[in-house]
């Protein structure tokens, strides 16, 4: 507990105005920063387009354009996630699917797109394999695996497959 | 009420000095009691701010993935640590931000206690977060955990705000550590304090824009929100706001300096409308004395004369920490106050008898309180502990004190015992702790007990009372020393 060890009163005001500008000077280059105010605008969410189709997609349950003669392409509903949307269409020919797309995913922060990058292969897959929605969710991924499903079985409903 | 037998302990009574003129009555009544539930709903609230932070993380799946395992698990442990950091930063900015009901409810030592604790509690859980966030994260997306840390860092939102956060936030604590604590100058330790309240609002934006459990819950957003405001508005009403009012209203200037004994220093000090300022007999302010170089730091200090309309009185003691400087202030220094603060007050005084323990300069309360409390003649004791009859303070005072106000003094003079006692080596030889206390008060459990010395004193003190069968609701005890 010391109250006067050997501050002289100039040098003490003079270091602690310096030490007030220093501090805000920081502050100003830590906020000039892009990701310290970019989470002000809201969360960002890319919808992407498919590269095999051109049709405009449409709602629920609406049969998409041909893209192969025999093949149709049905889009699901947007299931809506914590992370964002996500939409799935899936391509069928003679009652099997035979490509799967997903047009609209989370891609707010680096993570999501990581996290995606990773796991809608994997859903793409299973989806393929199993020639329906009862597929496991991608560990890691479960947010985004949720919403595919969702979106999936309504594809597949617009689609009448069971 | 039994004498103490003169073998044992001594009765000092002297008739000798001339009654004086009662002191000056306030013209404002004194606070109110504090109600008692005042400080269990306290409690209950900052326990309740725990759960509502466990509940909104398990209403956002945390405990599913908690108990899915692997890496699921890992990140939202993570995220809950982080969370119950957060909380626990903010109660520690409620703690100390002088909110006059929590001060009134807990004491200033307490509160001060508390935030230590909690702040260290609050920093582990802060790196376990951002550990735990930091493998989740990558294991998920299997990088290296250090590639995965600069890149949170750098890439996601509010993220580099959070390091900054984090780094002030390690800064405080470290400087807080014992070991350091002592190495450096207060005014240096306490400037960088500073950044806490820095470091707190720092973090807030990542955890708006990347935490999981904010971004989906209106809820929790407006839980978060809520609390940060409130402790943003406590910090400015009451830490900044009350201070600087009071001291624009009260404008108080020493008036005259006393020595009272070796190196201790009574500065008697008036202001305006001093009968408006809400302090009671026992309690402290933070004094700060505007003579020059070292002013900034704030030295509690207690009362040691009844408030009354027209001026206060302080005593301090040199303990080297540059209180010696109080022998040379002037008259007509102006001082800066913040409080009043304390608990040590008459607001639970029932009437009946009263006993006081004071060690050294804890008499000054002690003082104020043996003025202010409306006992009976003949039903108060003040058992006062010094090193040798030349440290006792206020001797002429506790005199008149004896003659006016019937206070029966016992002196317990000598140096410290070898063994942990309140007593004096020669009385601690040969007596019990409780039997001690049991021979100035046989009947101490009916009594009104204050206690006011240094902590080691203190607690032996409160020991001896317990085992001598004062309840403790009773024992009423600050310390001065923290």
């Amino acid at each position: 507990m010391s109250g006067v060890s050997g501050v002289s009163g100039v040098s003490g005001t003079r270091r602690i105005a310096l030490w007030i500008v220093s501090t805000v000077a920081a502050l100003v280059l830590l906020f000039s920063y892009r990701t310290s105010t970019m989470g002000a605008s809201g969360p960002a969410t890319v919808a992407e387009t498919p590269a095999a189709d051109t049709a405009a997609s449409g709602g629920a349950a609406q049969a998409g354009a041909t893209t192969a003669p025999g093949t149709k392409t049905y889009d699901g509903s947007v299931a809506e996630t914590r992370w964002g949307p996500v939409q799935v269409r899936i391509a069928v020919s003679g009652g099997k699917i035979v490509d799967v797309a997903v047009p609209t995913y989370p891609t707010g922060n680096r993570r999501d797109k990581e996290i995606n990058a990773r796991a809608l292969p994997i859903l793409r897959k299973a989806t393929l394999a199993a020639q329906g929605a009862n597929i496991d969710t991608v560990s890691g991924a479960t947010v985004t695996s949720e919403g595919y499903i969702e979106s999936l079985q309504a594809a597949l409903d617009a689609a009448h497959i069971s | 009420m039994l004498p103490a037998p003169p073998t044992l302990l001594s009765v000092t009574v002297t008739t000798s000095s001339p009654p004086r003129a009662a002191v000056p009555a306030r013209a404002a009544p004194p606070p109110r009691p504090t109600p008692s539930w005042w400080g269990g709903l306290g409690s209950f609230a900052a326990g309740l701010s725990l759960l509502v932070v466990l509940a909104l993380w398990t209403s956002n799946g945390g405990l599913r993935e908690t108990a899915s395992g692997g890496l699921p698990a890992v990140t939202a442990i993570g995220r809950l640590s982080g969370l119950l950091a957060a909380d626990l930063m903010l109660l520690q900015v409620l703690l100390l931000a002088r909110i006059p009901v929590v001060e009134r409810a807990f004491g200033q030592d307490r509160l001060a206690r508390w935030h230590r604790f909690t702040g260290f509690t609050s920093f582990n859980l802060l790196l376990a977060h951002v550990v735990l966030i930091t493998l989740g994260y990558a294991g998920t997306v299997r990088a290296n955990p250090f590639a995965q840390a600069w890149d949170l860092v750098v890439s996601y939102a509010g993220m580099l705000l959070a390091a900054a956060a984090f780094a002030l936030l390690a800064l405080v604590v470290v400087t807080s550590v014992r070991a350091a604590r002592r190495r450096l100058r207060y005014e240096s330790w306490h400037l960088l304090h500073l950044y806490a309240y820095l470091g707190v609002g720092l973090a807030l934006p990542h955890q708006l824009w990347t935490g999981a459990d904010f971004i989906d819950s209106p809820v929790a957003r407006a839980y978060w929100w809520t609390l940060y405001v409130g402790c943003a508005g406590a910090v400015v009403v009451w830490r900044i706001g009350l201070p600087v009012w009071r001291n624009l209203r009260h404008r108080l200037v020493v008036e005259a300096v006393v020595p009272e004994a070796p190196g201790v220093t009574s500065v008697y000090l008036r202001g305006h409308r001093l009968d408006r300022l809400p302090v009671r007999a026992g309690q402290f302010l933070l004094w700060r004395f505007l003579d020059g170089p070292g002013w900034s730091r704030a030295h509690p200090y207690s009362l040691s004369g009844p408030p009354t309309a027209g001026r206060l009185r302080v005593t301090v003691k040199d303990l080297g920490d540059g209180s010696a400087r109080v022998a040379r202030l002037r008259p007509g220094t102006r001082v800066l106050i913040e409080g009043p603060y304390g608990r040590l007050t008459g607001e639970r005084y029932d009437g009946g008898p009263v006993t006081m323990f004071a060690c050294g300069v804890g008499v000054t309360p002690l003082l104020s309180l043996l003025w202010d409390l409306p006992y009976r003649s003949g039903t108060a004791t003040l058992v006062y502990r010094a090193r040798s009859e030349a440290d006792l303070a206020f001797r002429a005072e506790l005199d008149r004190l004896a003659v006016a106000r019937g206070v029966r003094l016992i002196h317990l003079l000598g140096p410290r015992a070898e063994r942990t006692s309140w007593l004096p080596a020669h009385y601690a030889s040969h007596l019990a702790d409780a039997g001690a206390v049991r021979q100035i008060a046989p009947d101490i459990a009916r009594h009104t007990v204050y206690v006011c010395g240094p902590d080691s004193w203190a607690d032996a003190v409160r020991t001896a009372l317990a085992a001598a069968g004062a309840p403790a609701e009773r024992v009423h005890t600050e310390r001065f020393a923290w």
